[in-house]
């Protein structure tokens, strides 16, 4: 008898110390530079949450380019805007695409988030069916969205595989009822800047000694790694991301959200034998053609960045970040 | 059964082991506790969690 009461009490402890982390960590955990790489639903959730009851504020949504890949999270072109005044957020993520924005603007929306303005980067990269964004929901993306597609959407869109039932039953149990454990990628990336404790040493000790710039070395972009990222088939209909495209502008348009797409700067001089042709331009001029008829403005900046800027075919050095910042500040609605 | 053991020179009983261990005599007792033993379980799991490997790495993108 005693040995069921000592445990229904240590149970009685666990139970109130997950309630109380969980009301701390929902309370404490305010908007972060950008999202984890593999920012979950909870986070998600939370963020939306928080931009709801927030005034107005412009959302910057889009790929590894807006969202720093390669820079420290305080030197992304966002994280500039907001130092220069700008009541911006970065909403953007690694393996963002047409699908992925259409469905966070759908999330949005539900959660009640009415932003000032969008603004987004539009990478022809993407349109490629061969990319791993073209037609793949980010997981936490999928999680959530899923249930505001229609059945044609979801027939459309892929999500990431998951894991094995069991598996998937105990993880979504147990994120369901202790939100530092649904959480745990993004507090991980808060705390160790890494997708893990074990990388974040890795890196460090790889810095020490030298091992980070031979293999940064050893894997400078050359344009044979780029064959094939860019698809000249030319862009219409039939492409998804040009279907999602037109939905996603259609969307912001219905809700009379101001928006801003620009080009992303792309590197010419490196992928010059793939791009510097008449398809490519006119893969552009199609898309450009797919937002402006729902009334987005276009800033072309593919080809307005020097090769300097670029840490390889489009991710941009901390100076590349600064030179978007500039040209975005002054777009912008102030 | 005690008593053999205790025939065999030098041999102690295991909770006299216990006791003579430092850490024992101080956790010992707190783990008794059943209040202590959620705290203790709770912050362990954190750590886990915190600490843990990244499982998601299937889900990064590697395209670039």
């Amino acid at each position: 008898m005693r040995r069921i009461r000592d445990l229904l009490v240590t149970l009685g402890v666990l139970g109130v110390l997950v309630v109380a982390s969980n009301a701390v960590l929902w309370a404490a955990y305010g908007h972060v530079p950008r999202p984890a790489t593999d920012f979950s639903p909870a986070y998600l959730q939370h963020e939306l949450a928080l931009l709801a009851h927030e005034p107005p504020q412009t959302l910057v949504l889009g790929d590894s380019v807006v969202w720093g890949y390669g820079v420290p999270a305080g030197e992304g072109v966002v994280a500039l805007l907001r130092r220069d005044g700008c009541a911006c957020r970065n909403l953007a993520f690694e393996g963002d695409s047409p699908p992925n924005e259409y469905a966070l603007l759908e999330l949005m929306l539900a959660a009640g988030v009415r932003p000032r303005a969008v603004v987004f980067n539009v990478n022809q990269k993407v349109f490629n069916p061969a990319d791993s964004a073209y037609r793949r929901l980010h997981p936490a993306l999928g999680v959530l969205a899923e249930p505001l597609l229609t059945g044609a959407e979801r027939a459309d869109l892929e999500r990431m595989p998951e894991g094995a039932p069991v598996e998937r039953a105990l993880d979504r149990a147990v994120a369901r009822g202790w939100l530092l454990y649904a959480m745990r990628s993004d507090v991980r990336e808060r705390i160790f800047g890494s997708p893990d404790a074990a990388r974040a040493l890795l890196g460090v000790t790889q810095s020490w000694s030298g091992a980070a710039a031979r293999v940064a070395a050893a894997h400078r972009p050359t344009p044979a790694r780029f064959e094939g990222t860019y698809d000249l088939t030319p862009l219409d209909g039939q492409n998804l991301g040009v279907r999602y495209l037109d939905r996603f502008a259609a969307l912001l348009r219905a809700h009379d959200i101001p928006a801003i797409a620009f080009f992303t700067p792309t590197n010419h001089a490196l992928l010059h034998e793939f791009i510097d042709n008449d398809q490519y331009r006119a893969n552009a001029a199609t898309l450009a053609g797919v937002l402006r008829k729902h009334g987005v403005r276009v800033i072309d900046l593919d080809g307005a960045f020097a090769p300097s800027e670029f840490l390889d075919n489009d991710h941009l050095t901390p100076a590349g970040h600064r030179h978007l910042a500039r040209v975005l500040a002054q777009a912008l609605p102030r | 059964m005690d008593d053999d053991v205790r025939t065999v020179p030098g041999a102690r009983r295991v909770d006299e082991v216990l006791r003579s261990d430092p850490l024992y005599r101080v956790l010992g007792p707190l783990l008794a506790r059943p209040a202590v033993l959620g705290v203790v379980l709770f912050v362990l799991a954190s750590l886990v969690v915190v600490l843990g490997p990244s499982s998601e790495s299937r889900f990064i993108y590697t395209d670039f």
